[in-house]
């Protein structure tokens, strides 16, 4: 690799994931917390596609599935996602009907989106520039959090609202779904190697235009 | 064994280097190797070639850590004892505790939605402020706790599941929901769980990672 900047899995070097010390990868196990050393994190696209294409499949059932369902006066009302937004946006809390449509709806599908297309970038399918890389990558470990608040908003609501017959709320099993698509793109997220975006890049540029075929990572 | 006076004045070093050779630091990003050198305090140190923050030198890091997580501690104390929201509706008075919201999903049937409130908003905040201030402190003293190595690891490895933050944009969001329904008041655990948030915030960004692992390196020398 002729590249003018030293990378450190050229060296043998690694850093430990969890206290970034810089140690050779031959020692196994970080001298100074203990975690395992690796070059690159083992198994990162087929965990990372793996896990989204769970997050995906929860993704349907989440929106269609209701989140939760409200009994007022003997009336039973089931709710979903989409629907609670509607709501918010017909009686004209446009903020708020905002804010649950990128959390709730936007947000997972981005993110599931844009790691798809980090994979695709990290195996040489798309070749994308490095800024755009580093703002999806940070888009895609900073935002998914953000989702959960419409779980939270059941608790709450299942919570405080348990009026006896006059109104009670019970949470439905789209929030189980919803819970679902959260996490398993958060652990989607974590289990991507950003590294190999950039091993891609270095690839290209000391490899001929023409030749396009991938060659194996060291 | 170091005496008392080498020990504090450890800790008075704005960032001790451990021993032993250059030091290198590699971006998480791009996997670029650099030579780490000190930065001033209040500074960042960035990756040459994507821009990524290598690490940051805060100043008075130990201090800062130590007192915006002990702050945390004593604001989660409060969380559990005074409701968020108090909701008046007919005759009937209720109140929201976090611990409220997930007993009332486990007894209406969604366990792992109730499980999973308890891990984001009450057990992943606790690890890392009781982590952060269990490790920092005796630091300040130039002295590791016992077992702090494991402790530091599992406060970063809670990090990404506190949601403080996300609990709290749901609590307003519930507000307006039920703004419709019922009269509802914001209580005292409400404006403790937003002072939270931000102690939580500061004591994260109070000391950099590899300046705590320095530190935790050095003492336990």
């Amino acid at each position: 690799m002729n590249t003018p900047y030293p990378k450190a899995a050229d060296h043998g070097l690694a850093a430990c994931h969890t206290c970034g010390r810089v140690s050779p990868v031959t020692l196994g196990k970080c001298p100074r917390c203990g975690s395992h050393l690796h070059l690159r994190k083992p198994a990162s696209i087929q965990n990372t596609l793996a896990l989204m294409a769970a997050a995906a499949a929860l993704y349907i059932p989440s929106h269609m599935l209701p989140i939760m369902t409200v009994s007022e006066l003997g009336v039973v009302t089931t709710n979903t996602i989409i629907g609670g937004m509607m709501t918010f946006w017909r009686s004209g809390a446009y903020p708020i009907a905002i804010v649950i449509f990128t959390a709730s709806i936007l947000i997972p599908m981005l993110k599931i989106v844009a790691l798809s297309w980090l994979c695709a970038a990290a195996t040489g399918r798309v070749h994308p520039s490095p800024a755009a890389l580093g703002k999806v990558y940070w888009f895609t470990e900073l935002l998914g959090r953000w989702s959960m608040v419409d779980i939270f908003v059941v608790g709450i609501l299942v919570s405080i609202v348990q009026l006896g017959n006059y109104m009670t709320i019970t949470p439905g099993p789209g929030a189980l779904a919803f819970a679902g698509v959260v996490m398993l793109t958060m652990f989607a997220a974590m289990s991507f190697e950003p590294r190999m975006l950039w091993d891609r890049l270095d690839e290209l540029s000391s490899a001929p235009p023409s030749n396009d075929s991938a060659t194996t990572p060291s | 064994m170091k005496s008392g006076l080498s020990r504090s004045l450890l800790a008075s070093l704005p960032w001790p280097k451990p021993p032993g050779g250059p030091r290198h630091s590699v971006c998480h990003f791009c996997d670029t190797l650099h030579e780490s050198s000190p930065v001033a305090e209040g500074s960042a140190a960035r990756c040459i070639r994507c821009g990524a923050v290598l690490y940051q030198n805060r100043p008075a890091s130990l201090a800062r850590a130590s007192a915006f997580s002990l702050a945390a501690l004593l604001l989660m104390g409060l969380v559990h004892v005074f409701p968020f929201l108090t909701m008046d509706a007919a005759t009937l008075r209720r109140h929201l505790t976090l611990v409220g919201a997930s007993t009332a999903l486990m007894d209406e049937g969604a366990p792992i939605l109730g499980v999973s409130i308890v891990l984001f908003t009450v057990i992943a905040p606790l690890v890392l402020a009781g982590g952060m201030l269990y490790v920092c402190l005796p630091l300040m003293f130039g002295r590791s706790a016992p077992l702090a190595r494991h402790v530091a690891k599992w406060m970063y490895r809670s990090e990404p599941w506190n949601m403080v933050e996300v609990f709290l944009l749901g609590v307003l969001v519930s507000l307006l929901k039920l703004a419709k329904v019922a009269e509802v008041h914001f209580g005292l655990g409400f404006w403790a769980f937003a002072a939270l948030m931000l102690c939580m915030a500061a004591a994260v960004a109070g000391i950099d990672r590899e300046e705590l692992w320095d530190r935790l390196e050095v003492a336990a020398k």
